[in-house]
């Protein structure tokens, strides 16, 4: 049975504040590169804070007994999920299909950052189908 | 769901601390479950009916 304390110490709340303290750190030295035009050194402490942030995160809840996530964590991240594609396709369906053909019909013309969206959200919407049919084979 | 679990854990004079390690969940987990607002997992359920020593449908009411 696993325990919200164990031996390494680690709890819950400083798993969750060195992950998010990472990723701050990172968004942090981003915004500066950017803010002092230091866009290289931003890029890398952007990188590290968010890579070691990420690490973290998946990594913890493997190597100590301490319950870090639980079920209720899984479900808000699969209710968001669900919330979040919810949202995107009912936009995205009813309009991205029709962008297309117009596209192809010389109509509109698909590029730029419109174009960047359109492409972006069939990328997720191809996506969600892939992870779809594997979730199938799990559940 | 309904359910009595805060009585019962109040009976027992443990924490939601105390009961959400003794079930392997948060002590979030058992504050929403306490207040209506998350539904556990079967396997939680049989967990905390465990802790009891009671049946499943004596923490919980579908109703």
């Amino acid at each position: 049975m696993s325990s919200a304390h164990d031996t390494s110490g680690l709890t819950r709340q400083r798993y969750q504040r060195i992950v998010y303290g990472l990723v701050a750190v990172g968004i942090v030295g981003l915004v500066a590169g950017i803010a002092f035009d230091a866009h290289l050194a931003g890029t890398v402490i952007y990188l590290l804070g968010a890579w070691a942030g990420a690490g973290i995160a998946y990594g913890a809840p493997r190597l100590t007994d301490a319950t870090l996530q639980d079920e209720r964590d899984r479900e808000l991240h699969n209710v968001a999920s669900g919330l979040t594609m919810g949202v995107s396709m009912t936009l995205g369906i009813g309009i991205i299909p029709a962008l297309y053909v117009l596209d192809a019909g010389g109509y509109v013309t698909l590029d730029g950052a419109p174009g960047g969206v359109v492409l972006t959200l069939s990328a997720l919407y191809l996506l969600y189908g892939v992870c779809h049919g594997i979730a199938k084979r799990r559940v | 769901m309904e359910n009595d679990l805060s009585e019962r854990r109040s009976a027992a004079e443990l924490s939601q601390r105390d009961l959400a390690e003794a079930v392997g969940v948060t002590r979030q987990t058992i504050n929403a479950i306490e207040r209506d607002r998350y539904d556990p997992s079967l396997e939680l359920a049989f967990k905390l009916a465990g802790h009891f020593d009671c049946a499943i449908e004596d923490i919980f009411d579908p109703e």
